[in-house]
């Protein structure tokens, strides 16, 4: 299995604005010392609340956001030291699915001209080649060619999001980054959009780094998890131990907030672990570990030493107190 | 018991570019207090014109109700006042609505916001008002209420702001909530906050709650009974349980059957093909027909009425005939 995407500490600093103009100028860090992996053919969750980082640790991993240092190996090429020339060439292989169908396909343009553009801005094929892939790829997403000559609003927000994919796919890219693919759509249409990405990911051997804050979701499409609180991996592993046996308590509290057909109020279910508030303001972060100050088993060292990742390949977790949760959270799930 | 609010035959129209269509087509539903009633359906299924139909803040025009009638505790809201309904609204039946930021003005500091809604109600002054408004916030779980009741909504997370709508909808202990999607635009664990929220506020003023979501798991976790909308038209009623565990409508099992399991690793989603149909294009018989694995020709040419067929009320042939 080789290795397609190798992510090694990234980190993204936004710049704010000073307090005076003598003062130095203070930074957000949105994403701090990230690394994962993804081997081809395989997808990866990135899952979180939102300010978690998630979105920006994506983005900067394929330069669309600039990355403050770190490294991130595309098939082994370092893309963070590449010229705006080379990366553009790159950028056939790496394609993007936003969560936004509605605002994402210009809506003075026919469909068949917007999934075509990519293969226009990048010189591939004849236009008689280009026409025929943009007839082919509207039929593998699910949409009929009668209706190429359509515009955006005629569609519903499903289909919107086939359109999506149909033109993320032109380039015939080796990674595809989804952001939030199906939290804009109907619980129905959002069966049929994972199923579809299922599908090409195995008939076409595609990868997914999948941005999403639907566990159910992530589970059903993500080979590999990655938590993210306060722009730091907490916990990344193989999808069936992170939800079977997840080991940090932010990890199990997600889980526990997630709505499930199993908790019945008829039955009087108690939620087993909650935790309140919002996550710290990462102007000014916590000293020790982020989580702090809303986790359960915090003691004094998690208030002054950031806990790192730590355990074996398969499944690593950055926490003081790693293990089941303990009130059988993982057991009620 | 007579039901606290009862919605019986609601008929609502619209005037639209493609003629008249029917929003809601003979919608009869019941909430009694200290109850939860999910109303759950795709976009476009009339659970949100249900609720506004509740409140009396259906467009007219286009909007019209053609019939029926919505009785909050015996009084018939259908027909009534301008100056009645703006009694009742906030005082008897509150909303609580989708997106928080859009829904508070940006203008006013939460607190007087929230001490508008009580001064329109009781007779106090602004002092007393704003007093109550900072209990309401401390009762809500917001940290500092006294300091944040002088905040601007954009200065709080979306959570907070859901918290501040929900301060301000049960601030004159309404018996009759309303929550459309409460929890759409909130992460999870700010969801599993609210709910929880909602929960302890009924138990506390014994409101009834009508819950719209599109999520079987929300259903799950807050309602007592369910009614399942489809293009217009409540196509399923019963017990949260029985709708959960025995779905009898395709419709609903579909709803069920959709949901990415957290538990379970599952090869291929069950999915609703196609999409709700526009309502200027409901032609004959049942709605749900073209998404049907089960249809027959009677689907297409006859409707299919609430009813019991040994089970719990259903509207679908396939049902009354047993060949499901």
């Amino acid at each position: 299995m080789s290795v397609l995407l190798d992510v090694r500490d990234l980190t993204v600093r936004f710049g704010l604005p000073k307090p005076s103009i003598f003062a130095p100028r203070p930074y957000l860090e949105a994403v701090r010392q990230v690394s994962f992996t993804l081997h081809a053919g395989r997808a990866l969750g990135i899952v979180g609340e939102s300010g978690s980082g998630k979105t920006t640790a994506a983005m900067a991993a394929i330069r669309l956001v600039a990355a403050s240092s770190g490294q991130v190996l595309f098939q082994g090429e370092d893309l963070l030291g590449l010229s705006e020339t080379e990366m553009r060439a790159r950028r056939r292989d790496v394609q993007l699915i936003f969560q936004d169908p509605y605002s994402s396909l210009n809506p003075r343009a026919r469909v068949a001209d917007i999934v075509r553009e990519p293969m226009d801005l990048m010189g591939i094929g004849t236009p008689d080649e280009r026409h025929a892939r943009v007839e082919e790829l509207f039929k593998l997403v699910g949409l009929r060619p009668d209706q190429l000559n359509l515009f955006p609003h005629q569609f519903s927000g499903g289909q919107r999001q086939r359109i999506s994919i149909a033109r993320a796919l032109t380039t015939n890219p080796r990674l595809l980054v989804c952001d939030e693919p199906v939290s804009a759509l109907d619980v129905a249409i959002q069966a049929q959009i994972l199923n579809l990405l299922a599908k090409l990911k195995t008939e076409l051997g595609l990868s997914y780094l999948f941005i999403s804050h639907d566990l159910g979701v992530v589970r059903h499409v993500c080979d590999d998890v990655a938590v993210m609180y306060l722009g730091k991996i907490v916990e990344i592993g193989d999808r069936t131990q992170l939800f079977d046996a997840p080991q940090h308590p932010y990890t199990q509290a997600l889980l526990a907030a997630a709505p499930s057909l199993a908790r019945r109020k008829s039955r009087g279910y108690v939620r087993p672990l909650k935790i309140s508030g919002d996550p710290p303001s990462p102007i000014n972060p916590p000293k020790g570990c982020a989580f702090a100050d809303r986790c359960p088993k915090a003691q004094q060292i998690c208030r002054s030493t950031q806990p790192s990742l730590a355990g074996g390949a398969g499944h690593q977790v950055a926490c003081h107190f790693p293990g089941p949760a303990t009130e059988g959270t993982a057991a009620q799930i | 018991m007579s039901a606290l609010l009862q919605i019986e035959n609601l008929q609502v129209t619209f005037n639209t570019r493609h003629g008249q269509v029917t929003a809601l087509d003979s919608v009869s539903l019941s909430v009694n207090a200290g109850e939860t009633l999910g109303v759950v359906g795709e976009s476009g299924c009339g659970k949100s014109i249900t609720a506004l139909s509740v409140m009396g803040l259906i467009p007219m025009p286009p909007g019209r109700i053609a019939g029926g009638s919505i009785k909050l505790n015996g009084e018939e809201l259908v027909g009534a006042s301008d100056a009645r309904l703006r009694g009742l609204r906030g005082s008897e039946v509150a909303m609580i609505f989708q997106e928080p930021m859009t829904s508070l003005n940006p203008v006013f500091s939460i607190g007087d916001q929230i001490a508008e809604a009580i001064m329109l109600h009781q007779n106090v002054s602004y002092d007393q008002a704003f007093k109550d408004a900072v209990a309401l916030l401390d009762r809500v779980g917001i940290p500092s209420p006294d300091r944040r009741a002088r905040d601007y909504p954009h200065q709080l997370s979306g959570g907070m702001r859901q918290r501040v709508m929900i301060a301000m909808a049960v601030s004159c202990r309404p018996k009759v909530l309303i929550a459309d999607e409460p929890t759409t635009a909130l992460d999870v664990t700010v969801q599993a906050q609210i709910f929880d929220l909602l929960n302890e506020i009924q138990r506390d003023f014994g409101a009834a709650i009508m819950l719209i979501t599109h999520d079987m798991g929300a259903i799950s976790e807050m309602a007592d009974r369910v009614a399942v909308m489809y293009a217009g038209r409540v196509i399923e009623e019963a017990s949260a349980d029985q709708v959960l565990d025995t779905p009898q409508h395709p419709y609903a099992r579909g709803l069920i059957d959709c949901i990415p399991a957290l538990g379970k690793q599952e090869t291929e989603l069950r999915e609703i093909p196609g999409v709700v149909p526009p309502l200027h294009m409901l032609g004959q018989g049942c709605a749900f027909k073209a998404r049907c694995a089960h249809a027959r020709p009677r689907c297409g040419t006859e409707k299919p009425l609430l009813r019991s067929h040994g089970a719990h009320p259903v509207a679908c042939h396939g049902a009354e005939e047993g060949w499901l």
